[in-house]
């Protein structure tokens, strides 16, 4: 067992119940651990005990663990809970799960992103259940008579083996609350886990197959009035004028108006993202009803000149005028041939290049992308003189608080922002945009509302993935050993570049460079953001570099990691090299890297990124001239494993997403004007595209938890082209790669 | 404004809406089931598909006019108690991420497993490849209507 | 069998904009061919209509078929009428997306029977399912596969009982005005029209057929 120092305090309040002004609203999922066979709700215990923010335990045994963090999928829901369980020392068929509202002064940091859910809340959560585990036991020791040592908890029953006393948590919950909360407490050693890397199903599930209201699209209250947003049809543009006359006739409409969601006088968080901040907003009762009239709105548009906001304390400069996919291009194969900024510098670089027997130089490019998050962007509502509820899909309520608290002019403690399962993320929602313009057509109003987008809305309304091109040029002596590494990589408005990633490290001479051009095309993260394009680049790449230097792609790969792991170049190298090998040697074995089938063709790919390795095998095949991806075998080194099934969905839907994303994906610009609105235009994996199967292997190991969301997907790009290229003979460097395909 | 009576899951209703409502709105909004999901509102994506007259159709674009008098089934009524094989098979293998599409996904499966008791994995692509699942929960999709027929077999 | 009047009309059309003039030298091609080639049509069934035998008149009835045909390669109507199994869809003509089957009747199956997405008329709105009371695909014992067919293969099955859903001259002509293809002329927001307008369709149809029903050569 570790010894850890308690930072889990006890409060005795709940902020829900004070903004409400009534009981605290609990979202009971059904008993955590039930077969599907024996279905029974569990009895609800009349009182419950808080022994943390994270545990409440009611006299009956069962046990209510709180799951601070947003759920878009990732099934944080339940292996959130099943680390307190663990530490708690309860049997999972007593534990019911609730979904905590936004409340950092209880739960800290309540963020979905970055793949940090799991990492983040390793450690507190750990400590918050063998906290309450030790208040427990402590509580029976002074009721016993018998030192704290000699009592041993099992499956939420304390037991005194000497005496044979035995009693479970239920019977001691209210003295254990009382307890002060001790200042150190133990952690179990990680071979004595029972929950954790266990397979728990997902404490959802039931009510997803059943059709329950979970979703923030789902809400409603008892006069809730439907809101929709008119945006601007193209980047550039801003609101001129409206004629409502038509419209605010319609059957059901009860305003028409417009909002200013946010001013250039705010302080803005970096996620608030302003694509647009003047919308033409219509009301009514029902949304068809609102969709109807939203048609029939007249609205003009302008060119809306250069704008300034200060974000996080920095001005930040969005340029006039109505980009196009044409132009972009032109732009980035400009920089491309232009220095750039330089992050890294190994050796001597330069030198290596003019001694050079040959120069293998590559030019890797990747359009917009859309998240296309199932449930398109909504948020309820209802800001009064004194207070404001919202509750609605994000993941990031924290990056939005303060500028919502800021624009309704109202103290953050007036302001509950309740967490809705979304209907997906992919990074869509850290950006809070829809909840300040919620937020602000309720104040308007004075009544409860939902904003509801229409998928064209959504598509359409900015936050997409950027532009990226890089340039990637390695030097070879006249023996074809590698002397020198350089990259170039920027992006339409931001560069993808890692300067200090794999590679660098394990090459002499190494030079990284970056570069951006602005744009008023607004941007945010996206599924592995920056590292789900410089994977694809950097790994084909190297792919193409190992068969210009005649080694197989994995051994090359593998040599680069022991030159960086015995002997690394530089001091600020981002990644473990052994571990990083580590994936590559397990999906060379599993997959039998050696043995490919007839007819097959196989590309690999391998990346470091949200702390976690992840190497994969793609198993191509051609029919009708298509390419098919078959099989697909992973390798994952992403430290403690919690849920094992559910990392594995996660990983299978990463690598999914990833094979849809590199054959199809691309949202393209003309004027402006996004060229793609809906799901008929914009092509998204389907059933018969998806691998028939995904194999996904865990490093065993005993290191914190990194990310699993992010990480398989980033590979993907890259092992896909790599295939494709043994499939065709030909070399894939744009995305989506279906369309150099059929350009072929 | 007209009065249009549905039949949904076996329950008879009145609703007082303009007849060219898409059946999906007058589901989530008037009904509250809000179990059939707004994907994209064009009949694309299938996370709004119920059954009419035992057919996997897109409320999205069906008027509710067409659903008069009709025999409405929706994901709150494809089983009394959540025990459908299909519901029960996705528990089983784990199937939804976020879960916004499973509804319309077990709504196609469905019609599948009624028409072909035993799909092929083809069989599988063909039916479901009108129902788009973000998550990529593909492959888990196709376990469980394997696992969902093996289950209708069983009972029959 | 060649006239003065069909020469006259396909030199008339050399005399149409530059952009044209690809188009007429195939016609003229056409033309001299057609003068040896067969009447695909059926005759002695059709009596009514080809009782007057000089009404036959190769070059017409072949000129007409290229005005025929330049519809029924256009997207509104080979879209349902492809190679395959798979609908077509779009003014490019690829294959529908979430790949709906055919079926045995041409109403789709399993999941994706037709009227499951297209209504009774078109549902409003860019890319969305366009609709008719009788939306189909031909079944899948009469494919009437436009797609990848030359205006000579298309007018022969046209005219092929066994091919075209056992339709005599008579059903062929009552066929222009057939609910689903006049749904061609109202294909609902942002699809493109036929390159003729119905009547001109209509016409240039009944022409091909009353004046023999000839196939061009190629």
């Amino acid at each position: 067992m570790t010894e850890v120092k308690n930072n889990t305090g006890r409060r005795s309040f709940l902020k829900a119940a004070l903004l409400a002004g009534g009981g605290m609203v609990l979202h009971f999922s059904w008993p955590a651990g039930s077969k599907a066979a024996a279905k029974k709700a569990l009895e609800t215990p009349e009182e419950w005990f808080e022994l943390n923010s994270y545990i409440k335990i009611g006299e009956n045994g069962i046990v209510s663990l709180f799951n601070p963090n947003p759920e878009f999928g990732q099934n944080v829901k339940t292996s959130l809970p099943m680390i307190l369980a663990e530490e708690l020392d309860i049997d999972w068929e007593q534990v019911v799960v609730e979904q905590a509202d936004f409340y950092p002064e209880r739960f800290g940091r309540q963020f979905t992103g970055g793949s940090q859910s799991v990492r983040g809340a390793w450690s507190p959560l750990r400590t918050a259940g063998a906290t309450a585990r030790q208040m427990l036991v402590l509580a029976a020791a002074a009721e016993w008579n018998v030192p704290a040592s000699e009592i041993s908890t099992e499956s939420g029953t304390l037991l005194h083996q000497a005496s044979g006393k035995k009693a479970g948590y239920g019977e001691f919950a209210s003295a254990a609350a009382k307890i002060p909360v001790p200042k150190e407490v133990k952690l179990k050693a990680v071979n004595d886990f029972k929950i954790v890397g266990s397979s728990r199903s997902n404490v959802e599930v039931k009510n997803i197959l059943t059709g329950k209201p979970l979703f923030g699209l789902d809400y409603k209250t008892e006069g809730m009035l439907i809101a929709m947003v008119v945006h601007p049809p193209a980047f550039g543009l801003c609101f001129k004028s409206m004629d409502d006359s038509v419209a605010k006739t319609m059957p059901g409409i009860k305003s028409i108006f417009t909002i200013d969601s946010l001013t250039e006088d705010i302080d803005q968080n970096f996620f608030d993202a302003t694509s647009f901040t003047k919308f033409a907003v219509v009301v009514g009762n029902t949304t068809w009803e609102v969709l109807q009239a939203k048609k029939a709105l007249k609205v003009e548009w302008e060119e809306e000149p250069e704008r300034t906001f200060t974000m996080g304390g920095r001005k930040a400069t969005f340029p006039a005028g109505l980009e196009s996919t044409e132009l972009h291009r032109a732009k980035m194969q400009e920089l491309t041939k232009t220095p750039g900024n330089i992050a890294r510098r190994d050796g001597d670089p330069e030198r290596a290049f003019q001694a050079a027997a040959k120069i293998l130089e590559r030019t890797y490019t990747a359009p917009f992308l859309a998240h296309n998050a199932m449930e398109p962007v909504n948020c309820f509502a209802h800001v009064t003189a004194d207070r404001a509820e919202l509750y609605g899909p994000t993941q990031a309520p924290e990056f939005i608080s303060g500028t919502l608290s800021e624009r309704l002019g109202m103290p953050k403690e007036k302001i509950l922002i309740r967490l809705a399962r979304m209907g997906g993320g992919f990074g869509r929602r850290a950006y809070g945009h829809h909840l300040i313009e919620a937020a602000v057509i309720s104040q308007y109003l004075q009544a409860p509302i939902k904003l509801v987008y229409t998928r064209e809305d959504e598509m359409t309304a900015g936050i997409y993935r950027p532009t990226y091109s890089a340039t990637y040029r390695a030097a070879l002596d006249e023996n074809n050993q590698l002397l020198a590494f350089h990259v170039k990589a920027g992006g339409i408005p931001e560069s993808p570049l890692h300067a200090n990633r794999f590679p660098a490290g394990a090459i002499d001479n190494y030079l990284a460079e970056g570069w951006q051009i602005p744009s008023n095309i607004t941007v945010g993260a996206f599924r592995a953001p920056r590292s789900n394009f410089m994977a694809a680049a950097e790994q084909s790449f190297l792919d193409e570099l190992a068969a210009e230097m005649g080694k197989d792609p994995i051994d090359f790969r593998l040599e680069l990691l022991e030159r960086a792991k015995t002997n690394p170049v530089g001091q600020r190298n981002d990644y473990d090299a052994a571990r990083y090998a580590g994936v590559l040697e397990l999906v060379r074995d599993k997959s039998n890297w050696k043995e490919t089938p007839q007819g097959v063709h196989r590309g690999v790919s391998a990346y470091f990124c949200h702390n976690s390795y992840v190497a994969e095998i793609v198993d191509l095949v051609m029919k009708d001239d298509m390419p098919k991806v078959e099989k697909v075998v992973a390798a994952i080194d992403c430290g403690i494993v919690v849920n094992k099934d559910a990392a594995i969905n996660m990983a299978e839907g990463a690598i999914v997403d990833g094979v849809g994303n590199a054959l199809y994906g691309e949202l393209p610009f003309k004027d402006g004007v996004p060229q793609k609105n809906n799901f008929t235009t914009y092509q998204l994996i389907r059933m018969n595209e998806a691998p028939k199967t995904i194999d996904v292997h865990f490093v065993q190991n005993e290191e914190a938890p990194t990310g699993m969301g992010e990480p398989p997907f980033a590979p993907v790009f890259a092992a896909v082209a790599n295939a494709l290229y043994r499939a065709t003979g030909k070399r894939f460097y744009n995305q989506p790669f279906i369309n150099e395909l059929k350009s072929s | 404004m007209a009065t249009t009576k549905l039949k949904i899951n076996g329950k008879e209703h009145a609703v007082d809406v303009d007849p060219s409502t898409p059946l999906l709105w007058v589901l989530r909004d008037h009904l509250n089931l809000v179990g059939t999901k707004y994907g994209c509102g064009v009949a694309s994506c299938g996370a709004c598909v119920v059954h009419l007259e035992g057919e996997a159709v897109r409320s999205c674009v069906t008027k509710v006019s067409r659903a008069a008098g009709k025999e409405v089934v929706t994901i709150e009524g494809l089983s009394e108690n959540g025990d459908h094989p299909l519901q029960q098979a996705w528990e089983q293998v784990d199937v939804p991420q976020c879960g916004y599409c499973q509804s319309g996904q077990i709504m196609s499966a469905a019609v599948l497993l009624r028409e072909i008791p035993n799909p092929t994995d083809e069989e599988i692509d063909l039916a479901m490849t009108g129902n788009i699942c973000r998550c990529g929960t593909y492959l888990r999709i196709r376990k469980a209507i394997h696992l969902a027929a093996e289950i209708q077999n069983e009972i029959k | 069998m060649k006239s003065k009047t069909g020469q006259k009309e396909i030199r008339h059309s050399y005399k149409l904009t530059a952009a044209l003039s690809v188009l007429a030298i195939l016609m003229t091609l056409m033309v001299t061919i057609s003068a040896r080639s067969e009447s695909a049509a059926f005759g002695s069934k059709d009596k009514e209509v080809f009782a007057d035998q000089r009404k036959r008149d190769s070059v017409k009835s072949v000129e007409a078929f290229s005005k025929v045909y330049s519809v029924l390669i256009s997207p509104r109507c080979v879209n349902c009428h492809p190679a395959g199994d798979v609908p077509l869809q779009g003014d490019d003509s690829h294959l529908h997306a979430m790949l709906p089957q055919r079926g045995k009747e041409g109403k789709g199956m399993l999941t994706m029977k037709c009227a499951n997405c297209h209504q009774s008329e078109n549902t409003r709105g860019p890319h969305t399912p366009p609709g008719n009371p009788n939306w189909h695909l031909p079944p899948a014992d009469m494919k009437m596969v436009f797609e990848g067919k030359s205006a000579s293969e298309l007018a022969k099955q046209l005219m092929d009982p066994a091919q075209n859903g056992h339709k005599d001259m008579k059903a062929l002509i009552a066929h222009a005005d057939d609910a689903l293809v006049l749904w061609g002329w109202e294909p609902g927001d942002g699809r493109t029209l036929p390159p003729l307008s119905h009547k001109e369709f209509k016409e240039a149809w009944i022409t091909w057929l009353k004046n023999g029903a000839y196939a061009p050569e190629k």
